[in-house]
């Protein structure tokens, strides 16, 4: 391969040029109630290359690698069509690197049928109780092997496998039908899946409590988050606003997104850390043959650093973080997050909660968003505090903020710390799912808007 | 195809080939200058058997390895869903017009400079605002071929443009998008720099509202956040697993009987229009509600099957994929006020027109609570200005319950035809 794709570059007449293939074998199982949805194997093959051209890039993605001279013809044209600003790309050593994966248990050297009789098994345990309706069980393993060579001499192969399993109770009780989700997983073999039955027990409890949950009221209210929304919260609350590409050709936002710019109190460190081996946002070397590393977005409360790719940093005179990532080959790489947490501290989640006089304990994630201005971010279930006591169980509310002034609101970090990733990741600029992990500590924050009924 | 097919039916009773050949090019702006040309050049097969009344798949992007693709596919099967169908034998299929030669002969050239056209017209105007977009036009082949003798394919061509214009102060930031879509080509540069001056102007001021129950106008852009509750609840996969709250509700009333919608395969030229679905059916139009009463859910054959019904031409896929059912181009008909009279009767209320955190609510229910990120005050029939820092939440079904006005001028949202919609109260919170 190596040959190949060096031999194709030589010949280019262009300042810079890449190209990226991959290689992806990928088992899925997929239960919906009690039915076996689907079950099988795929294989996926295809490149992508990107061509600089004085003013603009062309990216092109592909399936037939014997076509890849052609292709490469057509990005240099195209590249030259581009006529928006010069292109220029921080320096980069050139690298030469074969990663292979530290797996385990290769989920290749497992029977299709032992997979069937363990996802059998979770999703029964998922259907148990009787007010479970439905239940979603998706597992899946990947096997990927990608392949970078660009025209300074770097190339890189990666091998990484990755086992994921999601599932979902879905209970039902007239018209009401509520549901809990647990993603498990991330790089790493099919130890990571295995044992999970009271987890899949505890999934389908969750979704029956959520029956008896009351809907919570609209309104602004001091709110504690647990580990798996604090994650969220870092990612949509401050981790995309972070993200060069957003900001480096937008004089005004990088104006107001100065470095040193106080976000939140002293105590608050935000981080992103590609390098955490099993984590879903793990890798060594990004979409752009850059080495992966740990960034401080946010440091005693103040903005330190951003997410960058090789083009943001020479446009902010920075150093690239190895941030830029494809979520397949059939797409360019842009500014991406990898494991976006925030440090834990010294409150115990006890403390924190027994301090509110009237509040919500805001457990679980369904998900979030951002317009780099405000941001959303969902809570699977939750309870009213009062007194410092958990008092009632509420469901279907989302939370709400403004980046700008939300973060001044955390007033207590926890001493407790997990990172999440499971199936399911993040979303920009058309390409979704990308693996990422989120995490940090239990978290209380004053004044957050609740949508409710 | 007929080499895979063949090597197949020596092991299988059954079985389906699918193939999508498309070529994709894409023209990037930022920061109101062009940044990218992409391309995408794509070839994948998807296999489908039936092997001991068992459903076995698999897939691939390579079509020299037919005997692999075949092997997974059976060994796929030995634990596959038990297959309630059998593969269509060919039948009648209407014209639908889902091919524009213009889309297919256009120039990344003439592309760029639409889209230059566009930001212009913006930034003339509006200099502090920053733009970014793509232009995208789309070609692709799909055939299917079955063992029932089946042997339908089509072309089809996208053409689609996005922009979104931003503007960042230290008070706050705004954001507009706006876009169409379609499969013909059309110039959409005016129609689209017009609709984001014109919310530009309308958002220049920031007002407050106090927290509490107000009439909400949603726009066309927003009426999707709605409607995806009901999507899902008619959708044959939900209604068979019983996770649709609507079982057992056809011939019921569900909504408002202002509400009509339906399900149109048909439709000239929309983005989810072509002559057949994902099995080889040929496409149709299905009535989904009827004066509010709940008419039809929609199917694939598998679904269709499994609830004694038949298939309503809505199986989905990509090659890599197994059919499911999912709303071709889903028209909620048009209404009889204009915009400008639905606003004129608001004493205290809101526009919703962008919102963000949707989809990640109970969706099942109906239930939805958003971030406005677009939105707007009413004061006694005028537009006073933008609203933001606030939630929005209801219930889509209660909502669609309480119909004052269905608006009169509909317009797609990618697959979504509709028109504003003006409800009886949505609860506000900040």
């Amino acid at each position: 391969m190596k040959v190949y794709l060096t031999s194709c570059l030589e010949k280019i007449k262009a300042k810079y040029a890449e190209i990226r293939y991959e290689e992806r074998r990928i088992t899925r199982v997929h239960y919906v109630g009690k039915e076996l949805e689907f079950i099988g194997e795929s294989e996926t093959r295809g490149g992508g290359i990107r061509v600089q051209g004085k003013n603009g890039w062309s990216f092109i993605s592909f399936n037939k690698l014997e076509k890849l001279k052609d292709y490469l013809n057509e990005a240099a044209r195209q590249a030259c069509i581009a006529r928006g600003r010069e292109v220029r790309l921080a320096p980069a050593h050139p690298r030469v690197e074969v990663i292979r994966a530290k797996v385990k248990k290769d989920p290749r050297q497992i029977s299709l049928e032992e997979k069937y009789h363990l996802c059998t098994r979770y999703n029964q345990l998922l259907l148990s109780p009787k007010k479970v309706q439905s239940s979603s069980l998706r597992y899946f393993d990947v096997h990927t092997v990608k392949y970078f060579a660009n025209t300074e001499g770097t190339y890189i192969e990666q091998e990484r496998v990755d086992t994921i399993i999601g599932m979902t109770a879905i209970a039902r009780d007239g018209i009401n039908i509520q549901f809990a989700h647990e993603g498990i997983g991330g790089t790493g073999g099919y130890e990571l899946v295995e044992g999970l039955e009271d987890k899949a027990e505890e999934v389908s409890r969750r979704a029956v409590e959520l029956l008896e949950a009351e809907p919570a009221s609209a309104g602004k209210y001091t709110v504690v988050v647990d580990p798996k929304l604090s994650g969220v919260f870092a990612h949509e609350a401050f981790g995309h606003l972070s993200e060069a590409d957003f900001l480096y050709e937008n004089d005004r936002l990088r104006e107001i997104m100065q470095l040193g710019r106080r976000f939140g109190p002293p105590e608050l460190n935000i981080v992103d850390e590609a390098p955490i081996e099993g984590q879903s946002g793990y890798y060594l070397y990004d979409d752009e043959g850059v080495p992966a590393q740990k960034t401080y977005l946010i440091k005693e409360g103040k903005l330190v650093g951003y997410l960058h790719s090789r083009e943001t940093a020479a446009k902010m005179g920075a150093q690239p973080t190895g941030n830029a990532r494809a979520i397949s080959y059939r797409y360019p790489p842009i500014v991406r997050m990898s494991n976006t947490y925030i440090e834990p501290q010294g409150k115990s989640k006890e403390e924190i909660i027994s301090e509110v006089e009237e509040g919500i304990y805001a457990r679980g994630f369904r998900g979030g968003q951002t317009n780099l201005e405000m941001f959303t971010f969902c809570p699977e279930e939750g309870y009213l505090i009062k007194k410092g006591k958990l008092v009632k169980k509420i469901r279907d509310f989302n939370l709400t903020g403004n980046i700008f002034t939300t973060l001044f609101n955390i007033e207590a970090i926890g001493d407790d710390f997990v990172l999440f990733g499971g199936p399911g990741g993040c979303g920009k600029a058309g390409q979704s799912p990308l693996p990422v992990s989120t995490g940090g500590p239990h978290l209380r924050i004053r004044e957050v808007i609740v949508g409710g009924v | 195809m007929e080499k895979i097919l063949e090597i197949a039916l020596s092991k299988a009773q059954e079985a389906e080939v699918y193939r999508v050949r498309k070529q994709v090019t894409t023209v990037k702006f930022q920061a109101n200058r062009i940044k990218s040309i992409d391309s995408l050049f794509e070839d994948g097969v998807g296999l489908r058997v039936i092997k001991g009344g068992r459903i076995g798949f698999s897939s691939a992007n390579n079509l020299k390895d037919a005997r692999n693709l075949v092997d997974r596919a059976l060994s796929s099967s030995q634990f596959g869903q038990k297959a309630y169908f059998h593969f269509p034998s060919p039948a009648e299929v209407l014209s639908v017009q889902c091919f524009d030669p213009q889309v297919s002969s256009l120039k990344v050239e003439d592309m760029v400079e639409e889209g230059e056209r566009a930001i212009s017209l913006i930034t003339e105007q509006e200099p502090q605002f920053s733009c970014e977009g793509e232009l995208e036009k789309a070609e692709f082949e799909v055939r299917i071929l079955n063992s029932s003798g089946l042997d339908e394919s089509y072309k089809k061509t996208e053409y689609a443009f996005f922009l979104y214009a931003f503007l960042a102060k230290e008070e706050g930031f705004l954001g507009i998008e706006e876009g169409e879509s379609g499969c013909s080509y059309q110039e959409y540069s005016s129609l689209i720099a017009e609709r984001i001056l014109k919310a530009i102007d309308l958002a220049k001021n920031n007002v407050k509202i106090p927290p509490g129950s107000y009439r909400a106008i949603f726009t066309s852009k927003a009426m999707p956040l709605l409607l995806q509750s009901l999507k899902s609840g008619i959708n044959g996969k939900l209604v068979q697993k019983k996770s649709s709250p609507l079982v057992e509700k056809i011939g019921k009333p569900i909504v408002c009987p202002v509400v009509n919608i339906l399900d149109d395969g048909l439709f000239p030229f929309a983005l989810g229009s072509r002559p057949i679905d994902g099995e080889g059916i040929p496409s149709r139009r299905t009535q989904i509600i009827k004066d509010g009463v709940l008419k039809n859910f929609i199917y694939d054959l598998q679904t269709a099957s499994m609830m004694k019904s038949e298939s309503t031409a809505n199986a989905t896929r990509s090659y890599n994929s197994l059919p499911s059912p999912s709303t071709t181009n889903l028209i909620l008909e048009p209404g009889d006020a204009s915009l400008e009279e639905m606003i004129k009767d608001i004493k205290e209320g809101i526009i919703v027109d962008q919102v963000i955190g949707s989809g990640q609510g109970n969706e099942l229910t109906g239930e939805f609570s958003v971030n406005l990120d677009l939105g707007y005050k009413v004061e006694e029939g005028k537009i006073k200005g933008r609203v933001k820092d606030v939630m929005i939440s209801g219930n889509a079904y209660k909502l669609l319950n309480k119909v004052i006005a269905v608006g009169k001028e509909a317009r797609f949202v990618g697959t979504v035809k509709t028109p504003p919609v003006y409800f009886e109260k949505v609860t506000v919170a900040g």
